[in-house]
């Protein structure tokens, strides 16, 4: 053969070694094993540490809330409560609404880095959902921001499943914010467990004799056991100890401001306060009863306006005791001098007094209603 | 707003969100390209080595230097895409048979040992001859690539046509394999309505025969004009011919399968035609409005057989125009296929980027090196045939062979 | 109890019918030999199919030799506490129970640490809308514009409520995600061999391995995959394979607060997948592809593709 051939069919002979053994050296020893597939790869890809931890990771620390949670309407198997054996989830768990424990909790060290991490340096934002008050970070700040995370699920729109429960959210609450009345680790308004933020506030116990000293500079006005001589001002027999112990807390601070309450108020300890509100609190209290022609129209307002939410003992479905709060913090209605209750629905209405809930409220009502609604809560059996 | 919506493909209807970012965007409509100039370039050059044309005696020896100049350039917009390209040769380790890409690495890799190949034993008469011409490093270089060997007698000669010609024959399904297994790619996608189609590697492959055609007569035209030589009219003649006979079949093809989607009108059928009506509607018209003025004009030179400068201008510009047809075509289904939603109720317009890894300027550098590697190959290896070639008057000079070309006579003009 | 003469007195009538009473005769036992050797094949070969049937043993996977079966059978890989011929996963979502809230897009990209844009999803949801009178629906993901301008933030995801004051005739949510098909396109397609279908019915993605070539991107009919310019490599939903390993849910089954996601194992007959097959008309996306997704739909309408 021509030489140019056989020196051409060596470097061509060379050549095809060379592949074919490179061929051989760089390919991964594991291929092929158990397909076309580098066969320590799914033990590789199972190695990755989960981030995503699952809500009884949180319970060491949170054991209150988690108790709430487990116990509430966000966490059980099904709506009646029963788990059964098809699909079984129905609530969020906590790292849906705050972030995922990995990488986002103040706590937690950074957690291992996984292959697909080590491959880049992707870093995770750090908002990435809406979490609330972590110490040290501020994730959530406007009331916006904290309705938002209720919103996300809660808010009326076409295609969510009739069993969701939807909200149109300027109807329902207007400005306020879902904490004001809803626990978000339980938020069904059942009052054997009260709203985040009341709870927050103990319930105070109080010595009732020491305060029976205390409330004879308030027989004046309040009368001596509690029913007030003048129609503008409350009666206080039967009220809340929590809701006046707050009240008189409130005037002394005037973030509440009535001039002579203030005053008054400014001159009492909190050992006082606390005193005089259970004193109160057992007194017996008395029904002033209201303009009659009105209670018809003030009791079908009250049913329209949903006061019974927080003013009935037992919520807006239960049966119980309309006018009697369910909660310490709220004052009760039941008998309540009629003026009295006319003139705070209109100092909320007109921005004199300021409360988160009942400004909005009040804003809703015309003069005609705050006249009912007195009427009616005015004449309701308070016992 | 921190967003990043820079990347993000503005749409309208309904479009899978993981579909916002087209994958395949300018570096594979350049890729199918490039490699149908080199598979058209081959199919010229062996109709004179394979088949015996002789007309096309003037440039064969061109079209084998084009097509392995853009070979070598074939890869890199491939690999400028990937997205890990330093694990590139994966597909060459563990081809994954059953996907037609994983033939790339076998078939592009083939390709440019058989070009390399057949470059070698056609000019190794040359190489031998430049070699004792040539003094100090340029001498050095063409002794090294004739391998130290100057065996230039018949009888090598003889051999090396033979094995030029086999190679020549192993290169034209070669060329099918290489342009027909990326039409494949496309057209084996049952997912994509615009691509799905059995029509499509004959499409791709006869389109870029013809572009590879086009490219020859652009580049010879182009470089005769250069070295102030008449082109050869046998050639532009011959050419002409397979120019026309190719856009035949291509326009036939193409158009049967735009018929088959409109006539089948299977489910998204308003998709597709919404597709066409909107964002590829400019595409269409460059792609089908170049095409078929080019093919008038083509016929008509087949009917009215003009010679000397009118053929050759009128076939400069028919083959520019095919040229930009064909790449028109090639965005079109890259582009195209990709801006008609899987979802079959949205379509995508996509605006190219201008500058970047994958960018129109990328693409622009990518096609201009070709060119510029072919000009300095040529000064390598000069592949003229005529009397102001330097390897043709070395090889007078030094060879006694019967090949020699019978020079100072002028060449006679051959009917057609 | 038979009385035997004894052998002097035994007649040759006797020894007859000993010899007919006896058990079997000697070409009767080899008869039976062999029939038994037949049978004892037959029901070898039976019980081991049996065997393998019941113990979910399908056959050698997409793309996958006998050879490469058996020693996916033999020799699992290691993963600890984990034997993957044990499980046949699949995955159930029941669209009636979905409210759109994209949780199980946080979840995921929390879990997954996926791009964190509106042009990556291992997962997402789709919004089918029907106003009054109309017959086509109007569709929208998450990552609509206009959901992400409300939301003014490509990283945080809602829907927005564009259809609040106008009048809907039917409205649903349909989740979408990787449906780990039987045959998947992907890895027909995948040059390399860096995506691979796992014989416990997972397609995965060596991430080590791809080259970015996104050819698979373009094959799923559904969408489900996309390209992580981060790592150069595909990306897609593995129903977080690192967690199934390791007894947990897929981290979009733990955060849907609905329910509307079902994950589980076909070979357990009581997982809650099998309950939701057996309990309900399922269906699944895009049948006519051929791919064979183990993704079951409940509840889709017709527009749903």
């Amino acid at each position: 053969m021509h030489k140019h051939i056989v020196r051409l069919l060596g470097l061509i002979a060379i050549f095809a070694l060379i592949s074919i053994a490179a061929r051989a050296f760089f390919t991964d020893d594991s291929f092929y094993q158990y397909g076309h597939y580098r066969g320590n790869s799914p033990a590789e890809i199972a190695s990755k540490v989960p981030k995503v931890k699952g809500s009884a990771s949180c319970q060491s620390c949170h054991k209150g809330i988690y108790a709430e949670w487990v116990g509430g309407i966000h966490r059980k198997g099904t709506k009646d409560g029963s788990i059964r054996g098809l699909v079984v989830k129905y609530g969020p768990n906590c790292e849906v609404c705050h972030t995922a424990a990995a990488g986002n909790h103040p706590s937690k060290e950074t957690m291992p880095l996984s292959i697909e991490d080590k491959v880049s340096t992707i870093t995770h934002l750090k908002q990435h959902t809406h979490a609330t008050n972590v110490p040290g970070k501020s994730l959530l700040l406007s009331p916006e921001d904290a309705r938002s995370v209720c919103l996300n699920c809660h808010e009326k729109m076409p295609g969510r499943p009739l069993e969701q429960k939807q909200i149109e959210i300027e109807r329902h609450a207007g400005v306020e914010m879902c904490v004001t009345c809803h626990n978000p680790h339980s938020p069904k308004i059942d009052f054997a467990s009260v709203p985040r933020l009341v709870a927050m506030q103990k319930v105070i116990p109080g010595n009732a004799k020491a305060g029976k000293e205390v409330a004879k500079n308030c027989a004046a006005c309040h009368g001596v056991a509690g029913v007030s001589l003048s129609p503008a001002m409350p009666n206080l027999a039967g009220q809340h100890a929590v809701y006046m112990d707050g009240a008189l807390r409130a005037f002394k601070s005037k973030s509440r401001d009535n001039v002579m309450m203030s005053t008054l108020a400014s001159g009492m300890s909190d050992a006082d306060m606390q005193n005089v509100a259970a004193y109160y609190a057992q007194a017996s209290c008395k029904v002033t009863g209201g303009d009659k022609s009105k209670i018809v129209a003030g009791k079908s307002k009250a049913e329209e306006a949903g006061c019974a939410a927080c003013h009935h003992s037992r919520g807006l479905h239960g049966s119980g005791l309309a006018g009697v709060s369910a909660s310490q913090v709220w004052p009760n209605l039941a008998g309540q001098n009629a003026d009295y209750l006319a003139s705070t629905l209109k100092g909320f209405k007109d921005g004199s007094r300021y409360h988160s809930v009942m400004t909005s409220v009040a804003k809703t009502l015309g003069a005609s209603d705050i006249d009912n609604l007195a009427a009616y809560y005015a004449s309701v059996n308070c016992k | 707003m921190e967003t990043v919506f820079e990347h993000v493909t503005p749409y309208i209807g309904y479009v899978y969100p993981n579909e916002t970012e087209l994958p395949w965007s300018e570096l594979i409509v350049i890729y199918p390209y490039i490699t149908g100039l080199v598979a058209g370039a081959f199919v010229v050059s062996s109709l004179h080595h394979v088949f015996g044309m002789e007309r096309f005696k003037a440039v064969s020896r061109f079209a084998l230097l084009t097509a392995l100049c853009f070979m070598f350039f074939a890869p890199v917009p491939l690999l400028l895409h990937l997205g890990q390209p330093t694990r590139a040769f994966n597909a060459v380790l563990t081809p994954h048979w059953s996907s037609a890409m994983a033939a790339f690495g076998y078939v592009a890799g083939f390709y440019v040992c058989l070009l390399l190949l057949e470059v070698w034993f056609a000019f190794r008469e040359d190489m031998v001859a430049l070699s004792k011409s040539k003094k100090g490093l340029m001498g050095k270089v063409y002794r090294a690539i004739t391998l130290y060997s100057d065996d230039v007698s018949p009888a090598a000669l003889e051999t090396d046509h033979k094995i030029a010609r086999i190679l020549a024959m192993i290169g034209i399904p070669g060329a099918c394999g290489l342009h027909g297994y990326v039409g494949f790619v496309f057209g084996s996608l049952k997912t994509r309505e615009w691509w799905s189609s059995d029509l499509m590697p004959i499409i791709f492959l006869m389109s870029a025969i013809v572009s590879g055609v086009g490219l020859l007569i652009v580049i010879y035209v182009a470089t005769c004009k250069y070295r102030k030589v008449v082109p050869d009219n046998d050639a532009m003649v011959g050419l002409k011919q397979v120019l026309w006979a190719s856009l035949c079949v291509v326009l036939v093809i193409e158009g049967l399968e735009l018929l088959e989607i409109v006539y089948k009108a299977r489910e998204g059928i308003e998709s597709v035609m919404d597709l066409i009506k909107g964002p590829i509607w400019a595409g269409m018209s460059v792609q089908w409005g170049l095409s078929l003025f080019s093919f008038a004009a083509l016929s008509a030179m087949m009917v009215w057989k003009p010679n000397g400068k009118h053929l050759v201008i009128l076939l400069f510009i028919c083959s520019l125009s095919l040229m930009v047809a064909v790449l028109a075509m090639r965005w079109n289904v890259v582009v195209g296929g990709q801006e008609l939603s899987k979802t079959m109720k949205g379509l995508l317009i996509y605006y190219p980027t201008w500058i970047g890894r994958e960018s129109m300027l990328t693409v622009l550098i990518l096609f201009c090196s070709p060119f510029a590697t072919l000009f300095l190959v040529t000064q390598l290896l000069p592949p003229w045939e005529d009397k102001k070639s330097h390897a043709t008057h070395a090889r007078l000079v030094t060879s006694k062979s019967a090949h020699q070309v019978k020079t100072g006579q002028g060449q006679t003009m051959e009917a057609h | 109890m038979m009385i035997l003469p004894s052998e002097e007195e035994m007649t040759d009538q006797d020894k007859q019918k000993i010899e007919e009473d006896a058990f079997m005769s000697r070409r009767g036992f080899l008869g039976l030999l062999g029939k038994c050797t037949v049978c004892a094949g037959a029901l070898v070969t039976a019980t081991s199919s049996a065997n393998r049937v019941l113990s979910g043993d399908k056959g050698a996977t997409f793309q996958q030799s006998e050879a490469q079966h058996i020693e996916s059978l033999k020799n699992p890989p290691k993963i600890p506490d984990y034997d993957w011929t044990k499980h046949q996963w699949a995955f159930g979502v029941d669209t009636d129970r979905c409210i759109g809230c994209l949780r199980c897009m946080e979840a995921c990209k929390a879990e997954n640490t996926v791009q964190e844009d509106s042009s990556h999803h291992r997962t997402w949801v789709e919004r089918y809308v029907y106003l009054e009178g109309s017959d086509k629906a109007l569709v929208d993901s998450q990552a609509d514009p206009k959901n992400i301008q409300n939301v003014r933030s490509e990283t945080k995801f809602r829907f927005d409520n564009r259809y609040k004051d106008v009048k809907v005739d039917k409205a649903y949510f349909v989740p979408k995600l990787c449906n780990q098909c039987e045959n998947p396109s992907c890895v027909q397609v995948c040059p390399t061999g860096a995506t691979f279908k796992a014989p416990d019915g997972v397609v995965l993605i060596d991430a080590t391995y791809c080259i970015g070539c996104q050819y698979c991107v373009q094959a799923c009919p559904y969408g489900a995959r996309s390209f992580n310019e981060q790592r150069g490599t595909a990306e897609k939903c593995n129903w977080c394979y690192h967690r199934i390993t390791k007894g947990l849910n897929p981290a979009c089954v733990d955060a849907c607060p609905t329910g509307t996601r079902v994950f589980g194992d076909r070979n357990d007959k009581d997982s809650p997948i099998n309950m939701f097959i057996k309990n309900h008309r399922v269906q699944v996306l895009k049948p006519e592809m051929g791919n064979a997704p183990n993704v079951y739909y409940l509840g889709i309408d017709r527009e749903v593709s």
